[in-house]
């Protein structure tokens, strides 16, 4: 490619300036980085909520809080972590990666990406907007009728809670069909499924289970909202409805969604092992086949969560065995990382530093899962600090440090420098060491008897010495986390400039140079293998034909990923943005009244016709026939 | 850009403030020791603008027994979601006629004669259906001195 | 770094299974349900136990291997991986095996478990209520139902029936020395079964979140011998039968005031079930559902202010004179 063709692909792919840039831009690089500010903003309020309750939970009769702040706080603190942290977090990531991957220049629906991020600051300011007015919700991040029903709970709570759910899941869905398709139908020449990297195999089977998993509490949410609303009786057991219903429904979407969280860290683990064991993955098969047995698996287990709620034992025993069962897909990932290490030659950087607190520590919320997973046993054990320990290592071990894993690997490639390794390493020191140290005692808690939930326990209960110590342990996680952020934004200013491949990494994304340009690559790469940088030593083979004055983008067959036809690819547009304000508008006011669904309607009818609208002449052939001269 | 979108924020916060002080949870509100004074009493405002308190009114309601001749299917001068109160409709004068409706009435404590007065002045207000989605998720709760036990 | 980690898991065990024995903790078994859960937690400690240390060695073996292959190998060699897919399949099966084991573990403790529901020596009845708990007990002579709160007295060696209901929203009840727990929902009647073997006192905590005051919905178990429980009983089926004529005033107040429009006293006029039954208070050892001891004291503080004590709560402060509360609360703890 001639320097002038550069110069008018730069052209072409770049976004206007300023404000109106920013609203309208469709390139997936920088929605995924506000994306991850959002998500990583979050986390730090999260952890404040979290370290509010633990300072209220550090000694018995503690009245820093009363019991109204202390059920916001878990409610707000579970609700953001797992609807506005994790799930958006894996999404990000995979908006930001998924195209460097694939040498493409962007997702399959760039104004479909920026429509997600839209309605997700619409969830996560329908949230926090009425936190700082002192309207929290106040039932859990779970909200079970009938406490949540229109009888035990008054007001508009209940209903801010719900409808979040509503913005992020559908956020979500779109996040994940863009990704599914782009991944199935966008990868480069060469680069059949089976030459694919594991973190797009994650990122895709994580997208398939998103779209069958959220609808189930997109529709429980919308139910709850009709019973208080329009006082339906879906979980009226006086009027025949069901109050399990709603917890059936809740976790049919609720155990999918962990594995929607985790997939992704699978993903994280299996990009960053190879590269720093300097050697491919091992078990490859073996590691495709346990994603696909962990995704489907995972829609068979929901009633674990609901062991105790008098359900027949012969049905609570198949999920006993269906929760332990997906202990072998998870056991036999474990193996295959540890082999592949095993027989590498491991640099210990910070982001293998990541990928080893996360065995040590994942594995141990994994075996309290399989304990749990007893049906018999969980009856003691849920509903207890026995299960916020086992939740919080699957999730911050399980996920967490494979995304801080993943963000030390990734940032060089994102913003062209490398982070300190020194503070690097002490900022996972004490957050793996914070955490463990705080959230190991919690087994102890639940197997001492405490429960869930609670803002205070009796002198007597002799749980004052454990609060400490998990007290202690998340103060010092969060000092971690600080240090991270820190080493983070002046690593950007002062850290040492990284090159296109400071890793010697095997995949795609390290191909082009850091940071990437807005189109990514300058000719789609064309790939022989599942490690291509490490095969084509000096040049790697290009497919040249993308138009340099217009927009395109290579789409290619699911299976072979041969070459089918190039696609114009939108540019900047305003419509997400309008769409996204119309959809907002309508989901904010349905809390109120119901007239909203009619009037809601037709601003977003229209947003969306605009946004659909043609602006070129119809095909009068089918693009496989040959037409362009 | 910043500087927009907080204007925006601050714009709405400051519309939606008066809407959401009837939503506020105090778990400990300055109880009133004694009875409304006159129709105009300023403390009425802490329990009629609140949804929490006219809930708590409801909650109440049923537990002293007032639905088994009040309650949703009331008609005439029993029923008291159509706004003509034989006392009238000023909180003092609810207050004192739920404080003189027999024995029943005079055992009830202060703080929860101002609940339920704040709950009958707004039932005209309650949605007919919601009321009785209401009554049903509550059919289970003791009505003074009967309770039929949990709902199977 | 994997060692470290190691040994702050070995002391934080030590330290805590000092602390074993407690009247709320399913590790210091007091039934048979909740002995045959702690074998069955035993089991899974070593099994899981175990395996993690499996893991941590091969991870350790890993990094150490590697650390002395950093200077051995050069560049480009082709990896031989039959030894580890061998490796992977043995893995594989010794991980099917032990949730194999694990899992049929779990199904013939809940055999056991289920064998204990068929015997009903006593039948209770439990309804949860915004936050405390109204316990009934089936009279083996007359059938009649026996009402009390907050407490539950169960005679050891026996099977007691608990039937499980609430009058509003979810709770759920639990026992841990005793058994494992089972919600209260609304529209379902749930069983546990409860054969307690050892007597003492223990404590059960709701624990499902059911609003403002959770934390604050527990309740005593007194297990002791079938004699005991029995002439327990039989004072709990009696009515109040005060006629101490110091204890007049407070009579007067409780039975006729603001308490008799909520809460019951079987021989009294004071009929109200909203609130707990308070006809044999006097022989509870705590009260407001496990919060404040049963003391003249706690009891006349309740009742002028409950909200000090658990914000939220349903019962209204009281306004009483101080000779009057004093009174009061005076011959609550006379109702024995």
């Amino acid at each position: 490619m001639t320097p002038d063709q550069r110069l008018e692909l730069a052209r072409t792919w770049a976004d206007p300036p300023g404000l109106w840039g920013f609203l309208t831009t469709v390139d997936h690089k920088r929605i995924a980085a506000r994306y991850i500010f959002t998500a990583i903003a979050l986390l730090f309020l999260g952890g404040m909520l979290a370290l509010d309750m633990r300072l209220q939970l550090l000694r018995p009769g503690m009245e820093r809080m009363g019991p109204q702040e202390y059920n916001e706080a878990f409610t707000l603190h579970g609700s953001t972590m797992l609807f506005l942290v994790s799930v958006p977090v894996m999404e990000a990531m995979a908006l930001w990666l998924v195209p460097l991957m694939i040498g493409q220049r962007n997702v399959a629906f760039p104004r479909l990406s920026a429509f997600s991020y839209w309605l997700y600051l619409g969830g996560v300011l329908m949230l926090w907007v009425p936190h700082a007015l002192n309207i929290t919700p106040d039932l859990g991040w779970f909200e079970y009728p009938p406490l949540s029903g229109p009888a035990y709970s008054p007001g508009h709570r209940a209903d801010i809670w719900a409808q979040m759910i509503t913005f992020t899941e559908v956020a979500a869905l779109a996040a994940s069909v863009n990704i599914a398709v782009t991944i199935l139908k966008m990868r480069p020449p060469g680069m059949t499924l089976t030459r694919m990297p594991l973190f797009l195999w994650a990122m895709l089977i994580t997208s398939l289970m998103t779209i069958l998993a959220l609808p189930s509490v997109m529709l429980v949410t919308s139910m709850l909202i009709a019973d208080r609303l329009v006082s339906t009786a879906f979980f009226a057991p006086a009027a025949s409805g069901d109050v399990v219903l709603f917890q059936h429904l809740f976790w049919f979407f609720g155990h999918p969604e962990v594995y929607i969280i985790f997939v992704p860290a699978v993903g994280f683990v299996s990009a960053i092992v190879p590269t720093f064991a300097q050697r491919p993955m091992f078990g490859y098969r073996a590691m495709v086949v346990s994603l696909v047995a962990i995704a489907l698996l995972g829609f068979g287990l929901w009633v674990h969560h609901m062991f105790a709620v008098g359900l027949p034992r012969i049905g609570n025993a198949f999920y006993t065995a269906a929760s332990m069962a997906i202990a072998l897909p998870a056991g036999l990932q474990i193996f295959c990382w540890i082999a592949t290490l095993w027989d590498g030659r491991p640099r210990f950087q910070t982001p293998l530093l990541w990928i080893a607190g996360f065995l040590a520590t994942f594995v141990i919320g994994g075996l309290s899962g399989v304990m749990t997973a007893a049906a018999p046993l969980d009856l003691q054990l849920t509903d207890t600090y026995f299960i916020v320990a086992h939740l919080h290592y699957v999730l911050v071990g399980g996920a967490m440090f494979p995304l801080f894993g993943a963000f030390c690997y990734w940032y060089p490639k994102a913003t062209g420098r490398l982070m300190s390794e020194r503070w690097g390493k002490r900022a996972f020191w004490l957050i793996a060491g914070g955490f463990n140290f705080g959230f190991f005692p919690m087994h102890f808690l639940g197997l001492m008897g405490m429960p869930r939930r609670i803002y205070t326990y009796p002198a007597e209960a002799g749980w004052e010495t454990l609060n400490m110590v998990a007290t202690a342990g998340s103060a010092i996680a969060v000092l971690g986390g600080l240090v991270f952020v820190a080493n983070a934004a002046l690593s950007w200013r002062y850290g040492p400039r990284a090159g296109a491949d400071p890793w010697h990494a095997p995949t795609l994304e390290w191909a082009t140079a850091s940071p990437p340009p807005a189109y990514n690559f300058d000719e789609v790469p064309v790939v022989s293998s599942l490690t291509p940088l490490w095969d084509e030593r000096g040049t790697l083979p290009v497919m040249s034909g993308l138009a340099t004055d217009q927009r395109e983008v290579l789409v290619t067959s699911v299976a072979r990923a041969s070459p089918q036809y190039r696609q114009n690819s939108v540019g900047p547009s305003i419509w997400p943005l309008i769409s996204g304000i119309a959809v907002s508008a309508l989901f904010v006011a349905s809390i109120f009244t119901p007239w909203a669904l009619v009037w809601g309607a037709p601003p977003i009818g229209l947003a969306l016709a605009l946004w659909f609208w043609p602006t070129r002449p119809r095909l009068k052939a089918s693009v496989f026939a040959d037409t362009r001269s | 850009m910043r500087c927009g979108a907080g204007l925006v924020l601050l714009i709405t916060a400051t519309l939606a403030l008066p809407a959401c002080s009837r939503e506020a949870r105090v778990i400990d509100p300055d109880q009133p020791v004694t009875a409304p004074v006159g129709a105009a009493d300023p403390r009425q405002g802490q329990f009629t603008d609140n949804l929490f308190q006219v809930a708590q009114g409801g909650r109440y309601f049923a537990w002293y027994g007032c639905g088994a001749c009040h309650g949703a299917q009331a008609r005439g001068a029993l029923d008291l979601a159509d706004a003509k109160w034989k006392s009238g409709g000023s909180i003092d004068r609810l207050y004192a006629a739920i404080a003189a409706h027999g024995p029943l009435g005079a055992r009830i404590p202060t703080e929860q004669l101002w609940q339920l007065a704040a709950y009958v002045r707004q039932l005209p207000e309650l949605d007919p259906a919601l009321r009785r989605r209401q009554d049903l998720d509550q059919a289970a709760e003791p009505q003074a001195d009967q309770w039929s036990g949990p709902l199977r | 770094m994997v060692r470290a980690l190691a040994v702050k898991r070995a002391v934080l065990l030590v330290l805590v299974l000092a602390g074993c024995s407690g009247r709320q903790t399913p590790l210091d078994p007091a039934g048979d349900q909740s002995q045959a859960l702690a074998s069955l937690f035993e089991l899974m400690v070593w099994v899981c136990g175990g395996m993690y240390l499996l893991v941590l060695l091969f991870l350790a073996a890993s990094i150490y291997r590697a650390r002395r292959r950093l200077n051995a190998l050069p560049q480009g060699e082709t990896q031989d991986d039959t030894a580890l897919t061998r490796g992977l399949w043995l893995w594989g099966g010794l991980v099917s095996l032990g949730l194999v084991v694990l899992a049929i573990a779990s199904f013939v403790t809940d055999w056991a478990l289920a064998q204990a529901d068929r015997r009903a020596d006593l039948e209770v009845r439990v309804t949860g209520h915004q936050w405390w708990w109204r316990i009934e007990y089936r009279d083996p002579a007359s059938g009649a139902w026996i009402e009390t709160a907050n407490e539950l007295h169960l005679p050891a060696g026996r099977t007691a029936r608990v039937s499980l209901g609430s009058a509003d929203v979810i709770h759920s009840f639990w026992v841990p020395n005793v058994a494992g727990k089972m919600d209260l929902v609304p529209g379902r009647r749930n069983v546990l079964s409860l054969t307690p073997r050892r007597a003492g006192w223990f404590r059960g905590q709701c624990a499902e979140f059911c609003g403002t005051q959770h934390a604050l919905m527990a309740f005593d178990v007194k297990v002791e011998s079938p004699e005991r429980f029995a002439a327990w009983l039989a004072r709990q089926r009696a009515p109040v039968t005060s006629s101490d004529p110091q204890l007049a005033r407070g009579r007067q107040i409780v039975t006729g005031g603001a308490c008799a429009s909520c809460h019951v006293l079987r021989g009294t006029a004071a009929n109200g079930r909203a609130g707990p039954d308070l006809t044999h208070l006097g022989s509870r050892r705590m009260i407001a559902a496990g919060t404040l001891p049963m003391t003249r004291d706690a009891i006349q503080g309740w009742i002028l202010q409950p909200r000090a004590v658990k914000p939220g709560t349903s019962m209204p402060p009281i306004a009483l004179s101080p000779e009057d509360a004093d009174a009061a609360s005076r011959y609550l703890v006379s109702l024995r």
